[in-house]
């Protein structure tokens, strides 16, 4: 058969042209692969940052006049500060007695506070890391921690509460919707005595925390975001862990499987459990709904007098008070609320029994304010501790888990 | 943090400057956990996971205050499991999310409300998807990028099941990988490039001590921070095209991304703070 010498010229051209191109790809991949990158290196033409500290957790050393506030504001440096607490009245910045802070220090993102005054030990809990740090009480400056429970952890948690009767740390974690259990002695590596977790706890993104050894009960501050999550979840096991979710990016853990969603809005709560429930174990009772107020519940104190329930209501800018024995859709029997509190965005509130007095930290105003102990309505507080001047902008800006442009607004748009 | 916000500030702002509005409150249902929000500029909306309630929340792109999402995707049918990212694609009206419990990517309708099935699920073996924690879209070259434990990997838009990406960024030179710290990735489709931070580990011992966190000098874990870009096609074990590091200079605070291409900026948070770049080399819609 004779081919026709057209033929032959396509054909050895289309070779040609498939030669040519295997050729430049391979310059191509060998180009990129040898490449030496274009350094952009320059100075960021704008920064948005608050420089200010702002308070978050709050305890108390009666005995030595002390209050501790967790400041876990990145850009101002996250820290403990440590104020007296009593002071003139003064409406100008006031620098604390001491600031534990510094890379030491391993302070992460500083978002629970408790402290024994018999043992003169301080513990802090970082979210990010889900460490628990232990420092000495009189501690000042870039210092590491004596002890930390380092691994074990689940992310994310953030409240502590020491119950100093039965010597034991109770920590909630908002993502995977737990309380653990640990001995205040423990080890670097200490499994959690106990904790209550699964669908049946009632838990749904929990926050604050507090223990009455008395009447054996337990508090938690619930956002009421919620999913189903099984007993064991979150704790870190390498690749047999629960779900990968709360374990950092870095750890294997389980596949889930493509299963249908659980997700709900519960709506928020308190819930109340046993002191010594375990593992998938419902609460006592709960307090919830409208009647309630409740609005993004952050810490939670019970006076120590009246038994009265103390809720940082971080959503409305208020601190509500509830009966001892509160129960269900039932309102509160006092609110500290208004402009003349300087409440805004409250997330700590404790009392200081020995002085009579109600201390409320508030994280947007930069602000820490003392009240009288049975404080209600809008009344101005005694006197202020504040880490920026008045005419501050409020504080906005959290941890920033993103960053996103609107062109048609011309706006940087910045979630915590 | 307090509450859970997104904070609006004016593209020129500054220091410490006050927000021009704040989303925020119990109706927006929003968690304190929010690690995205993607823009639709077409349909004027902001699309923002909640990890916890497993629910993407859209609102009006001028929302404000307490203001309740215009539709919440939730429920037993979306699949959706820890949804902590979401990317939308306006012109084909489509959203979707990388999910890293279950290493998948979830493809739904952008008009989607309430207990819906994905249209698409990008999974399986081949699809190589390892933790995956940000996906982004090009709607005019029809690709997406997904950021994996230890790759980027980028597919045909309509990619669907189990199908092996088309590209895939990975190794030493390239710096990327949540486990080297990314955690954003962006898409500029006129310029046809990737932009992703990393770290670059330095030489054994000069590493700092610390064994987590960062340290002052801008190192934190695997290594130094940078801003990497990529040519479209890249693949394999590629250096960037162009990086923008961590220096006391530049001060980058973290790896979190926004694009400004009218202005020439890449925007990144971090650390509390907001950074803006002026860097029009990146935005040059053709390179070399």
């Amino acid at each position: 058969m004779v081919v026709p010498a057209r033929s032959w010229r396509v054909t050895v051209g289309i070779l040609l042209v498939a030669v040519v191109c295997i050729q430049v790809r391979a310059q191509q991949r060998s180009n990129a692969s040898e490449r030496r990158p274009q350094v952009l290196d320059r100075a960021p033409a704008r920064m948005i940052a608050d420089p200010n500290p702002v308070f978050r957790a709050v305890v108390l050393d009666a005995e030595h006049g002390e209050v501790f506030m967790a400041n876990d504001k990145e850009s101002a440096g996250t820290s403990v500060l440590v104020y007296p607490t009593q002071f003139p009245a003064t409406n100008r910045i006031m620098e604390p007695k001491r600031r534990i802070a510094g890379p030491k220090t391993d302070l992460g993102m500083v978002c629970g506070l408790a402290l024994s005054i018999e043992h003169g030990e301080l513990y802090s809990v970082s979210g990010e890391t889900g460490t628990l740090n232990v420092y000495p009480l009189d501690s000042t400056g870039n210092v590491g921690p004596a002890r930390r429970l380092r691994g074990v952890m689940p992310r994310a948690s953030a409240g502590v509460f020491l119950d100093v009767k039965n010597d034991e740390l109770f920590i909630t974690t908002e993502h995977v919707n737990r309380i653990s259990i640990y001995p205040r002695t423990f080890q670097e590596d200490q499994e959690p005595l106990r904790f209550i977790q699964g669908p049946a706890s009632g838990l749904g993104d929990p926050h604050g925390i507090y223990v009455d050894s008395t009447t054996n009960e337990i508090f938690v501050s619930n956002h009421g975001n919620w999913r189903e999550t099984q007993p064991g979840e979150g704790e870190v096991r390498g690749p047999d862990s629960l779900t990968r979710t709360s374990l950092g990016y870095n750890v294997p853990g389980r596949v889930v499987p493509l299963n249908p969603s659980t997700g709900k809005f519960l709506g928020p709560s308190i819930t109340v459990h046993s002191r010594s429930a375990s593992g998938n174990t419902a609460p006592l009772r709960i307090i919830h709904g409208p009647h309630t107020q409740l609005s993004l519940p952050d810490g939670i104190y019970r006076d120590p007098m009246s038994g009265e329930l103390i809720v940082a209501n971080t959503g409305d800018d208020s601190v509500l008070f509830f009966a001892k024995d509160a129960a269900g859709d039932v309102a509160p029997v006092r609110v500290l609320k208004g402009p003349a509190t300087k409440i805004k965005g409250p997330v700590g509130a404790i009392i200081d029994a020995k002085r009579n007095e109600l201390w409320v930290a508030s994280w947007d105003s930069h602000v820490a304010a003392v009240f009288p102990r049975m404080a209600n309505g809008n009344i101005a507080p005694l006197r202020v501790i504040r880490t920026a001047s008045e005419n501050a902008p409020l504080a906005s800006m959290g941890r920033i888990g993103a960053v996103a442009y609107d062109p048609k607004r011309k706006e940087i748009l910045a979630p915590n | 943090m307090s509450q859970p916000r997104i904070s609006a500030y004016a593209s020129s702002a500054d220091g410490n400057a006050q927000p021009t509005r704040v989303i925020q409150g119990p109706k927006t249902l929003q968690a304190r956990t929010s690690h995205y929000i993607a823009v639709d500029s077409v349909r004027d909306e902001l699309a923002v996971p909640n990890p916890f309630a497993q629910a993407i929340l859209v609102f009006r792109g001028g929302a404000i205050g307490n203001e309740a999402p215009l539709r919440v995707i939730q429920g037993p049918k979306t699949l959706l499991s820890s949804v902590d990212n979401v990317a939308v694609d306006p012109v084909h009206r489509e959203l979707m999310t990388a999910s890293f419990p279950n290493d998948s990517v979830l493809v739904f309708q952008a008009d989607a409300n309430g207990d819906v099935a994905p249209i698409r699920i990008l999974h399986g073996p081949k699809t190589q998807l390892d933790r995956p924690i940000r996906v982004e879209v090009d709607p005019i070259n029809n690709l997406i990028a997904v950021m994996n434990d230890r790759a980027l990997l980028v597919f045909n838009r309509t990619d669907s099941g189990d199908v092996a990406p088309k590209w895939v960024l990975s190794g030493p030179k390239t710096g990327i990988g949540t486990r080297n710290g990314t955690r954003d990735l962006k898409l500029f489709p006129e310029g046809r490039k990737i932009i992703a931070g990393g770290s670059i580990r330095p030489p054994r011992g000069t590493r700092p001590s610390e064994p987590a966190g960062e340290d002052e000098q801008g190192f934190f874990r695997a290594g130094q921070r940078f801003i990497g870009v990529w040519k479209y096609g890249d693949t394999g074990d590629v250096a960037p095209w162009a990086q923008l590091n961590y220096s006391p200079v530049t001060k980058i605070p973290g790896s979190r991304m926004a694009l400004n291409p009218e202005g020439a900026d890449l925007i990144i948070g971090g650390d509390g703070k907001v950074a803006v770049y002026h860097l029009p080399e990146v935005f040059q819609k053709t390179i070399d």
